[in-house]
């Protein structure tokens, strides 16, 4: 008696669960988006992607947006790693606190580190002031910040804490002990690094670089403070297809399309992420 | 020879890392005390009148990001403790799938989240398109995964043993939950509560998307001011949502919740 009412309790909790929170902040959402963005002149279409692919417009906003997303990404994974060897292979009094705060450095919403950019690196900079006085020049040195190069500065400033915090993690959790015989055994240190360390290293490290990728490729609001009206990606383009031209059914084919990339981002970071929690 | 190189590398982290995550900062600090600082490498006097320039309209939007973020922090955290419990009771493959939806918005794009939430309740049945409620909705999807990933986290396994201790000593549900998982779950709870606030007081894309006619918060507020070139103005609202959003956050660190590796989730789901 008292294990058939459990099972009626948890059939209901599971409806329940389904009713309240599934269905209405997921399942239907993303059910409507598919249906529009399947949708052509009222009947059910691939002919909205098909006009995406084969658009020249369009086609230069995917450019756009996969362009940048490489060259931030690089950038940042480099930036990201390095920081983190130097700090794991020279260890410095506040060094740990430095980390911490980068790791604060996150709750910066990212649409106000590019906003502060301006202030350094716009003409009137206090950057491009600074080198104006020292090499006592005529215009300002940095010319670079509405538009790619700013955009870019931005993404790599705000993602590489992304990319420290897992790097750091999985080369501290390299056994000290394979380190230590490795050395013991007469290798050289640039022999340790590849043959102990970055074996082990790597699928940690990897696993954040993708998720810098995946935030990277997401990125909306630093492109809406220093895009120049030429550079659109894919995100500021949904947004105006949808709350400019009021067209929701263009919006949602290219919110497909980068739905689609950015889910098989994830499962590559879940992979690299599952691999280096075995390892 | 060898004091250089050890010092070169550290000397240029040290500079990288004030050039990048310190100076932003210290600009939205200066700026919004600034009286002019255009020109010139630091502001050329200091003022507190961008404070009491700002409008009726900054202070509302100040007031709807606190209200929708305690709304938004209070909804995920609550639907996620539930999710947890429920996720961690019936287990098997029904777990894992509620696990992968729980956790799917991570991988969305947070404009398409938005414009998913914005197709589905700007029109009937559900038409939430003149309520700020809808922004409430989508932020909250969004926030989902951070808040449930912090939850089964904090559902360890010496809380399933000591749930099997009471329910064998014959305590009904309602006060093994009561007396045992909640009180456990506290820290949890908060630090779920503090992050789920964070990301929402600093929230863009879904917002932008989905909000109605006539509503701001303070992200928008200040986005609308810099393409306009406020500056000034921008800064000295976005100072004040960035102490309240760094107060709210040091509480993450105080509680040192490592947030952003789900590697405890990944065991409670095995």
């Amino acid at each position: 008696m008292s294990a058939s009412k459990n099972t009626v309790w948890r059939k209901l909790n599971l409806l329940a669960l389904l009713l309240f929170v599934f269905a209405p902040l997921i399942l239907y959402p993303f059910a409507s988006l598919l249906g529009y963005a399947f949708t052509f002149n009222g009947k059910i279409s691939v002919e909205g992607f098909v006009g995406f692919f084969t658009s020249p417009t369009t086609r230069a906003i995917l450019e756009a947006s996969l362009k940048i997303l490489v060259i931030s990404g690089v950038l940042a994974s480099l930036t990201g790693i390095t920081i983190a060897a130097v700090i794991y292979f020279f260890p410095f009094k506040g060094s740990g606190p430095l980390v911490r705060f980068m790791e604060l450095f996150v709750s910066f919403p990212s649409f106000l580190v590019a906003f502060t950019l301006i202030f350094q690196y716009g003409d009137e900079g206090s950057v491009n002031i600074l080198l104006k006085e020292i090499f006592g020049l005529e215009q300002a040195p940095l010319s670079f910040l509405f538009g790619i190069g700013g955009v870019v500065l931005a993404q790599v400033i705000y993602y590489t804490p992304f990319i420290v915090r897992p790097t750091l993690n999985s080369l501290l959790k390299i056994d000290p002990s394979a380190i230590e015989a490795a050395k013991t055994l007469g290798a050289a240190p640039g022999m340790v690094a590849r043959e102990v360390i970055l074996p082990q290293a790597t699928a940690g490290i990897f696993a954040g670089v993708i998720l810098c990728f995946l935030l990277t490729l997401n990125e909306f609001g630093i492109l809406l403070v220093l895009a120049s009206a030429q550079l659109v990606t894919l995100p500021v383009s949904i947004y105006s297809e949808a709350t400019i031209n009021l067209d929701l059914n263009a919006a949602a084919v290219q919110a497909v399309i980068m739905l689609v990339m950015s889910v098989c981002l994830y499962l590559v970071y879940r992979w690299f992420a599952h691999r280096a929690g075995e390892a | 020879m060898k004091t250089f190189v050890t010092f070169l590398p550290r000397a240029l982290v040290i500079f990288v890392i004030f050039m990048f995550f310190v100076m932003p900062f210290i600009v939205v600090a200066l700026s919004a005390f600034a009286d002019q600082w255009s020109g010139t490498v630091l502001p050329s006097s200091y003022t507190f009148k961008w404070f009491v320039n700002l409008k009726p309209a900054d202070w509302y939007a100040l007031r709807m990001s606190l209200y929708v973020a305690a709304e938004v922090a209070f909804l995920a955290t609550a639907i996620s403790v539930w999710l947890a419990l429920t996720i961690q009771s019936v287990g098997g493959k029904v777990g894992k799938v509620m696990d992968a939806l729980a956790m799917f918005p991570i991988s969305v794009p947070s404009v398409v989240l938005g414009l998913a939430v914005l197709i589905t309740y700007s029109s009937r049945p559900f038409d939430l398109s003149s309520s700020w409620q809808i922004v409430v909705l989508g932020q909250t999807a969004l926030v989902l995964p951070f808040a449930y990933r912090i939850i089964a986290a904090g559902l360890q396994q010496e809380i399933t043993s000591l749930k099997d201790a009471a329910k064998t000593l014959g305590a009904p549900p309602v006060m093994v939950l009561r007396e045992v998982t909640l009180p456990m779950l506290g820290p949890a709870i908060r630090t779920s509560i503090a992050f789920t606030m964070a990301i929402s007081l600093g929230e863009l894309g879904v917002t932008m998307m989905v909000y109605p006619p006539g509503f701001e918060t303070v992200p928008i507020d200040v986005i609308n001011k810099v393409n306009r070139g406020f500056y000034y103005d921008a800064s000295s609202i976005a100072l004040i949502l960035l102490a309240i959003s760094l107060t709210v956050l040091t509480l993450i660190a105080y509680l040192r919740l490592d947030f952003w590796r789900g590697s405890k989730r990944r065991e409670l789901a095995k």
